[in-house]
């Protein structure tokens, strides 16, 4: 690393230079405050409880910005409806860097990859945005119409004209498509999802060095012969000197253990297989595909506290442990037969079982195999996630992903 | 410091520049009068020889092939022959000057004019020297008795070529003459 | 049509004619002799060309412009039209193209089988690559020099082929002896990047010295003068743009496979920050002999993180200032028969221990240092009227990643292995510019994502 002498005054210069532009710009936004943008007007919806059935569920409920846009809580599953008593189905996804996430398309040698959600259904943040307002099992309402009627009695209604016409609320369909535009609009724009203030950050820009443990953990992540992460979750700025997002967009089918923790799967017959359905249509014929669920960011994955699309694991060592020990100790993770023989594979219906990713590593193993990673090197594979946590403050060594949001808007 | 930046490109271009106020002053060719002068210093006279017959031409492999052939003359001696003639070098024309004693052994190579991009190394003396003492009889071939220069393949190739033939040429008509 | 240059002929030597006014008179008269020559053989040919409309070999010159001004005094133009074949010796085949237009077409092309003898599936054919090359005289000083590449034969967003501008540069000789280029052009190090026509090496692929540590066909953007003296020594230097080191990617192979042809830029919208500068000599003073070497050094890191195609508060690049230095030196000697020669190139890239500390772990960061080897030596064993057997055999030393620069708690990556490959073939050249190839090559190290590993090559070669 070069930390040159001469550059401290000059990072000192810019710190400075930074901090008068940001109160030359709140001034300015201040005195145009009663100007709003779609992004502005995005961000009071994204807040407002006001908008669900319950009258309790915000966007922000599940996509909490202190939890980086994620569940505050350790659920598999998030609660819904008008009781607040309605599961999910899938863990909730962070929306943190979703800015930069791809429409979805398939790599020339087929591979599919991009869209948004778990399997990639919805096409852009406004499709996304559309499910939850209406789903059954989350704000819950009705129709449409519904939700604009409830728009219009809100705080930001005079927005909503200033921005998209005095008669908007008299055109049910195109002011949800408004709504829907401007949560949009705030997700791709307002820098709180893309902070790109994690210790990680700091280290590519040079401004930092990684712990001997956390770098030890870096190589880990990177090396195809260990744990291979970066296979998939990328961790080279891109071309054009973005950082990382640790994410590649493809899909991939892991083999999670079948979660008892979500009430659909009591039912046997039922199998959430992601891209070929029951959620996503369109992919429903192409067997190849069941099973694959979307490669996450892992920014702020420590974060996290129900890992996989269907939220298995809990913490982060067991979601690792899992990655490295699934074909050497299947028995860790799968039930048992009245053999003993443990039963792989058991949330994907045979014989689709075979689409399980078994030949790259850190799965490439067999029973008996040393796993990639030993407890010790997991312990330094954690202390680098660690270090993608947004928020990071270098005088105490620790990160907060709610540091520097600003506050929601007041009620 | 931008000063310097942007010197970084322009200095060393403008350095690369200063050979072109030198090219008013730059020899472009040797001209058929010197290549004249050059292997025939006690020459009195050039005569001009006709057109070579176009029999004998397409009998050499290269019909419609007609170089410049002149007879170096000191009274009423022969001193030999100096043969103006072209070949290609890969695109372009190499106009090449070869000088013949009375017996009809090569006494010099001159080339006249080489403007092609690559290959300009067939100018060099030393290897348009393995050309001189050379007659009719001998292969005059490349990879021979003649070196290939690397780096300008064709045109070292097509040089020795065009001696060749015309040392054949010599052989066919001139001797006779 | 075919008449109009040697018309312009004509004219030029009337040019040239009214040029000699200051012309001592002896030398006057010895050069209206020779243009006199010159009218009665193109009156001769001009006959011919009604008789033989159809001969292919009769080549008339291009029209010569009058000389500069400014020529010396006792210099005189050139002779104008001396019309002539375009080359075809007796015995051997007509090779003239009809030179009627100042534009000329040429070309080489290369097609290879590949069969690795311990993954016979692995054999591969391909059209390696199909070469149109140009070269238009704006006037006798003034040229454009091109050359058109299509690689693995077909080419669009869904195949594996490139189509590519090799080389396209604007010479302007300042005398016979040196002059100016610019544009797109081939770096001058090493035997082959300058001269990779496949008539011209020995095997089926080129070495891999010169494919691995002078990234051949290597060519950069820029300005570069040359010349040649009379004992021998050529020269060539030059200012261009270099590699982006921003384009290199650790989790590829190729960087280990080529690391500076993993970051060329092809002038390809490339980056020019900073210059690079280049040196090349040659020494060919003895025939048969050639005795030669080059530098090229340039800030590749083109300080990249002050870009602004990046957003600026995150975008970084750790190794702004990285230089590269790749030096080469060659022998080449050709006694008779036997064609013998040997090279040896290293490398070095500066500053770039900040970056592959942003790539720890990942299986290619980039070297601080890598150099290769070689000596061959072929026979011109057998020849028959055009044709000649050519056996060769070759020993290539090569490491792409000789060392890395240190990181922290011992962190670093070691030294890659040294390669060593030996080919053994023969070339059978059907005419000088045909050429059928065969050859075996034996790795010390295989590697499969390399493509390194033992195998049996076949070629066809061609130039015109």
């Amino acid at each position: 690393m070069k930390f040159s002498r001469q550059a401290a005054p000059r990072r000192a210069a810019r710190v400075v230079v930074a901090g008068w532009l940001a109160c030359a710009a709140s001034i300015a936004l201040a005195g145009i405050s009663d100007l709003p943008t779609p992004a502005s007007l995005g961000r009071e919806i994204f807040f407002d409880t006001s908008l669900s059935a319950s009258g309790r569920m915000a966007c922000s409920t599940c996509h909490d910005p202190a939890f980086a846009h994620a569940p505050a809580n350790a659920l598999s599953v998030q609660l819904g409806g008008e009781n607040l008593d309605v599961p999910g189905f899938r863990a909730v996804p962070s929306l943190r860097y979703v800015n930069f996430s791809l429409p979805f398309f398939f790599q020339a040698d087929g591979t599919p990859t991009g869209g948004l959600t778990r399997d990639g259904s919805a096409a852009t943040l406004v499709d996304q945005a559309r499910t939850p307002l209406l789903a059954a099992h989350e704000m819950a309402n009705v129709d449409v119409a519904t939700v604009v009627d409830k728009l219009g009695l809100s705080e930001y209604a005079e927005d909503f004209r200033v921005l998209f016409g005095s008669d908007i609320f008299s055109k049910p369909d195109t002011a949800f498509l408004a709504a829907l535009y401007s949560l949009s609009a705030y997700e791709l724009s307002a820098s709180e999802f893309h902070p790109f203030s994690s210790k990680y950050d700091l280290f590519l820009r040079g401004q930092i060095m990684l712990s001997e443990q956390e770098l030890r953990g870096y190589v880990l992540f990177n090396r195809p012969d260990k744990g291979n992460c970066a296979d998939c979750h990328p961790s080279t700025r891109q071309s054009d000197g973005t950082p990382p997002v640790f994410t590649d967009y493809t899909y991939d089918n892991l083999g999670v253990p079948r979660n008892p923790e979500i009430p659909a799967n009591a039912d046997l017959t039922y199998f959430d297989m992601g891209l070929c359905g029951p959620y996503r249509a369109d992919l429903a014929a192409q067997n190849q595909f069941c099973g694959q669920f979307k490669v996450p960011t892992l920014r702020n994955v420590v974060t996290r506290q129900a890992i996989f699309h269907n939220g298995y694991f809990h913490t982060l060592r067991k979601a690792i442990q899992f990655y490295v020990q699934r074909d050497t100790n299947a028995d860790k993770w799968y039930p048992l037969d009245a053999d003993g023989v443990p039963q792989k594979f058991d949330d994907i219906p045979f014989p689709l079982d075979r689409n399980v990713n078994t030949a790259e590593a850190p799965y490439n193993r067999q029973p008996g195999d040393a796993p990639a990673l030993s407890d010790t090197e997991i312990d330094d594979v954690i202390a680098f996630l660690g270090t993608l946590e947004d928020g990071y403050d270098p005088v105490t060594d620790t990160a907060d992903p709610a540091r520097d949001m600003p506050p929601p808007p007041a009620d | 410091m931008a000063e310097l930046a942007r010197a970084r490109w322009l200095l060393p271009l403008g350095l690369l520049a200063l050979p072109a106020f030198h090219a008013a002053y730059a020899t472009q060719y040797m001209s058929v009068g010197e290549a004249q002068k050059a292997a025939f210093a006690d020459a009195g006279e050039f005569r001009a020889m006709p057109p070579l017959d176009a029999a004998v031409a397409s009998d050499l492999g290269a019909p419609g092939w007609s170089p410049q052939m002149f007879e170096a003359r000191a009274g009423d001696q022969r001193l030999g022959w100096l043969i103006i003639d072209r070949v290609i070098g890969k695109a372009e024309l190499i106009t090449y000057a070869l000088a013949l004693d009375s017996a009809g052994t090569v006494k010099s190579l001159e080339i006249l004019d080489y403007r092609e991009t690559h290959g300009g190394e067939v100018r060099l003396p030393a290897w348009r020297k393995q050309f001189v003492g050379k007659t009719a009889q001998e292969p005059v071939r490349i990879d021979n008795d003649i070196k290939n220069i690397s780096g300008a393949t064709l045109s070292s190739r097509h040089i020795t070529e065009g001696v060749h033939r015309l040392l054949q040429l010599h052989e066919r008509v001139l001797r006779a003459g | 049509m075919r008449h109009k240059p040697i018309a312009l002929a004509v004219f030029a030597a009337c040019c040239a004619t009214t040029s000699m006014a200051h012309a001592d008179d002896a030398q006057l008269k010895s050069e209206v002799e020779a243009l006199r020559a010159e009218l009665a053989a193109l009156k001769s040919e001009v006959a011919q060309m009604h008789a033989e409309r159809h001969t292919p070999a009769i080549a008339a010159a291009p029209a010569a412009s009058a000389p500069a001004t400014g020529t010396a005094p006792g210099s005189v133009a050139a002779p104008a039209a001396v019309t002539t074949v375009a080359d075809a010796g007796p015995g051997m085949p007509n090779r003239g193209i009809p030179l009627t237009e100042s534009t000329t077409l040429w070309g080489y092309g290369q097609l290879d089988y590949n069969r690795p003898t311990a993954h016979a599936a692995d054999a591969v054919a391909d059209l390696t690559r199909a070469v149109i090359g140009f070269n238009h005289v704006f006037d006798e000083n003034t040229r454009v020099y091109g050359e058109l590449e299509w690689e693995h034969a077909v080419t669009s967003s869904e195949d594996s082929g490139e189509s590519e501008v090799e080389q396209l540069y604007v010479e302007h000789s300042l005398s016979q002896n040196y002059g100016l280029r610019a544009g797109l052009m081939l770096i001058p190090l090493g035997l082959l990047n300058e001269h990779h026509e496949p008539t011209q090496y020995y095997g089926v692929e080129r070495n891999f010295v010169e494919q691995a540590i002078i990234p051949t066909t290597w060519r950069e953007g820029g300005v570069a003068g040359y010349g040649t003296t009379d004992f021998g020594l050529s020269w060539n230097v030059g200012i261009t743009t270099g590699p982006d080191l921003g384009k290199w990617d650790p989790t590829s192979d190729e960087g280990r496979a080529t690391p500076l042809g993993s970051i060329h830029q092809e002038l390809q919208l490339a980056k020019a920050h900073d210059p690079s500068v280049f040196g090349a000599v040659n020494w060919q003073g003895i025939p048969g002999l050639q005795v030669g070497g080059g530098v090229f050094s340039g800030k590749i890191g083109q300080d990249t993180s002050k870009q602004t195609t990046g957003d600026p508060n995150t975008a970084f690049f750790p190794a702004d200032d990285a230089r590269l230095l790749l030096g080469e030196a060659h022998v080449r000697w050709q006694p008779g028969p036997f064609d013998f020669s040997a090279l040896y190139s290293r490398g070095t890239i500066s500053d770039t221990r900040a970056l592959n500390l942003s790539f720890i772990g990942q299986p290619t960061p980039v070297p601080k240092s890598f150099w290769g080897g070689y000596v061959q030596g072929a026979w011109r064993a057998l020849t028959w009227a055009e044709s000649s057997l050519v056996p060769f055999a070759r020993y290539e030393m090569f490491n792409t990643g000789a060392s890395y620069a240190a990181q922290p708690f011992g962190l670093g990556t070691p030294a890659l292995p040294t390669e060593r490959v030996w080919t053994v073939g023969a070339n059978y050249y059907l005419n000088p510019n045909v050429v059928f190839k065969i050859d075996y090559q034996d790795f010390k190290y295989d590697d499969i994502s390399l493509g390194y590993g033992n195998r049996f090559d076949l070629g066809l070669g061609y130039q015109f």
